[in-house]
């Protein structure tokens, strides 16, 4: 075991600083939707031209086809270097561009890939339904096949970015009469087809980042499903693995950087006399540094095994509720300035609010325990 | 950067457990024959970082982790790190100060045999020669024996601050062994122990309850292997490392011992079931090393 990295790693490292020192910009990502959006694809754009999208994607999709440690090291600098959230852009390169790697057709990638990297092709994710949410194989958003098509019809819901997204990686019941997770189908859905109704949700921080999705006979070419059909629970299972195994490494970053902010900020505030604030801080900072660790140790595994281990989930859960614990001491420091908060506002508040999605999106804390108790430790299934 | 054992790790880590499995089970801690630390010592468990056998820290952080499960002697972490820095091969006890005043009482845990005693005097280690003829009380471990001098002989301190942070990381790598040993002790129960026609593991209340004690270990674990491997490099920020890597599996420790005593029901606050060892371990070695707060927040870390 080693945690120094060899000289063209930290070559590497060193050239991303560079880039990032003399190109990340220096206006805020805009909080109005529009403006981020044309915010989000240009800088998505900028990146790719630059050479630093899809590092280690394969070249022949636009991608770099490097390791995941040089993956790890861009995330790590991108996040130093306050590099702005990649925002519209997160769904395609976070969860369907890596799907599609893993699962898609030549003729898929071929097309998909490369719009995602630059940041032409907007992605949303169709997977939680009104009926679905921690029972996901409940999904009743059906397709019938007619000819060389799947005709949709059903609702999606807590669907980021639908309002702005151009392709959905939609999850759906094509097998007439089947239950749980077989007859389903991993589908690429234009979002500009008709038959699509988006109705945005505002969150409780005041802020329209998802929406419900409705299907009225929306068409989708058959050509469109992914990893075959009736293999959706699979392909969408190898998706739910990449949220929970290595895409969370810029927000670890950024939690380290938050929590030394905080101190600073405890300090100067005369906070960090008391000893339970002080005590908490300390508490918050060590488990950062071990949250580190621990996606060091992910990244090794999966380098030596090619996949990550069941411990995966474990990662996912830890960083969930400790970006939480992060939160609420943000507020517990602005003491009675927290009541100030309005929609509108982008201040530690909205944040807090806006995390309590943490242990709910992509699988609640609850699900996390569960697949911790059966997979890692195989404690019997109720279900 | 590789956080995970090499092949000649796990090979290492897999012969340790094979033989402490067979000779050093977790529910025989009461009453060892001291001639298993004897074993220990000359199958060159302890002192593995000595220039003699020039193992790195995380191999040895590995091997105690092992060791740590097993509630192995308290006196093999005194022992490897008096082998390190003070040339002192052989036992030596384990010395908890009662404060860092020199003339201060300090207790001295697994002492029969040794002539030297090693504990943190001001987070620097420090020796104290012992007197013969020592009583072998009882403490809350029961794996030990315990006795007090009152005053503390002066202790010698060594010149290396990373002395200090060797016992740390070994005591931490201990209370990992305790969570890690509490986690799949209560496991192993929730899948045996029916009731509502039910093994307990199926309902949700004991299942995350279990799970919450992996995430503890696991957190803990990666800690433990960085905090190792900054020790190793010799890195500025090892000594925060090591705090950090202590504190989170003293916590580990602690709730996951807890936890499994509350999954074991009934049986669980028996002197005949093993979670109690698990529990006292844990509190004695959070004494060991106590990590201050200021360490933790005042350190500057390499980015």
């Amino acid at each position: 075991m080693d945690i120094a990295f060899s000289p063209a790693e930290r070559q590497f490292r060193e050239a991303c600083r560079e880039w990032l020192r003399a190109n990340v910009p220096a206006e805020h990502r805009p909080l109005n939707a529009v403006d981020a959006l044309d915010f989000d694809k240009s800088w998505q754009l900028r990146l790719f031209e630059a050479g630093w999208a899809g590092i280690n994607w394969p070249s022949e999709y636009g991608g770099r086809g490097l390791t995941l440690i040089e993956q790890v090291i861009w995330l790590e600098e991108y996040a130093k270097a306050s590099a702005p959230w990649i925002g519209a852009n997160f769904v395609g390169v976070n969860h369907g561009g890596p799907t599609l790697i893993a699962n898609a057709s030549e003729e898929q990638k071929a097309y998909h890939l490369p719009r995602i990297l630059k940041g032409e092709a907007i992605w949303c994710q169709g997977f939680s339904e009104p009926g679905a949410g921690s029972d996901l194989a409940g999904i009743k958003t059906r397709g019938r096949i007619e000819g060389d098509e799947i005709i949709v019809n059903g609702s999606k819901i807590w669907t980021s970015f639908a309002h702005v997204a151009d392709w959905q990686e939609l999850v759906l019941r094509t097998e007439e009469g089947s239950e749980k997770h077989k007859g389903l189908s991993w589908v690429i859905c234009d979002m500009k087809a008709p038959g699509i109704t988006v109705t945005p949700i505002t969150k409780m921080n005041g802020q329209t980042e998802f929406a419900q999705v409705f299907y009225d006979d929306v068409r989708v070419p058959l050509a469109n499903v992914v990893g075959g059909l009736g293999n959706g629970w699979k392909v969408a299972m190898s998706t739910l693995g990449f949220e929970r195994g290595t895409g969370f490494i810029s927000d670890q970053v950024k939690q380290s950087q938050e929590v030394d902010a905080l101190i600073a900020k405890a300090r100067a505030n005369g906070m960090i006399r008391n000893d339970v604030v002080a005590e908490d801080l300390a508490t918050l900072r060590v488990e950062v540094s071990a949250l580190r660790a621990m996606t060091y140790r992910n990244v090794s595994e999966v380098i030596r095994n090619g996949q990550p281990g069941a411990e995966a989930s474990v990662i996912r859960l830890f960083t969930a509720e400790l970006g939480q614990r992060i939160e609420r001491m943000a507020v517990r420091l602005m003491g009675a300035e927290a009541l100030d908060f309005h929609y509108g506002v982008d201040n530690p508040v909205s944040d807090y609010l806006r995390g309590f999605a943490a242990t709910i999106a992509g699988g609640t804390a609850q699900i996390q325990r569960d697949i911790i108790g059966e997979r890692v430790l195989g404690l019997p299934r109720m279900r | 950067m590789d956080l995970a054992p090499s092949e000649d790790q796990i090979a290492l880590c897999d012969a340790a457990t094979k033989w402490l499995g067979q000779n050093m089970p977790l529910d025989g801690a009461r009453g060892r024959n001291p001639a298993l630390f004897d074993e220990m010592m000359a199958m060159g468990w302890i002192g593995m970082t000595t220039p003699d056998i020039g193992l790195d820290h995380a191999s040895e952080a590995l091997v105690f982790i092992e060791m740590g499960r097993c509630l192995a002697p308290l006196a093999a972490l005194p022992s490897a790190v008096a082998a390190r820095w003070f040339d002192a091969p052989g036992k030596t006890a384990l010395a908890i100060p009662d404060g860092d005043a020199v003339d201060d009482a300090v207790r001295i845990f697994d002492g029969e045999g040794a002539t030297l005693a090693l504990g943190l005097w001001n987070g620097n280690a420090g020796s104290i020669a012992l007197p013969g003829g020592l009583p072998a009380g009882a403490c809350l471990d029961p794996s030990s024996t315990l006795a007090v001098l009152n005053p503390s002989p002066a202790p010698m301190v060594a010149s290396d601050g990373r002395a200090g942070l060797h016992l740390a990381l070994l005591a931490a790598a201990y209370a990992l062994g305790c969570a890690e040993a509490a986690r799949d002790m209560a496991a192993d129960y929730a899948k045996l122990r029916e009731q509502f026609g039910r093994p307990i593991g199926a309902y949700q209340a004991i299942k995350h309850i279990c799970a919450d004690g992996v995430v503890r270990a696991a957190v803990a674990r990666s800690q433990i292997f960085y905090a190792a491997c900054a020790l190793d490099a010799d890195s500025a920020d090892a000594a925060y490392h090591v705090a950090a890597a202590k504190r989170l599996a003293d916590s580990a420790a602690l709730a996951n011992a807890r936890d499994n005593i509350q999954v074991h029901g009934g049986i669980g606050m028996t002197d005949e079931a093993s979670p109690h060892l698990v529990l006292k371990r844990a509190h004695l070695l959070a004494f060991v090393a106590p990590v201050a707060t200021r360490v933790l927040l005042d350190a500057v870390l390499e980015s």
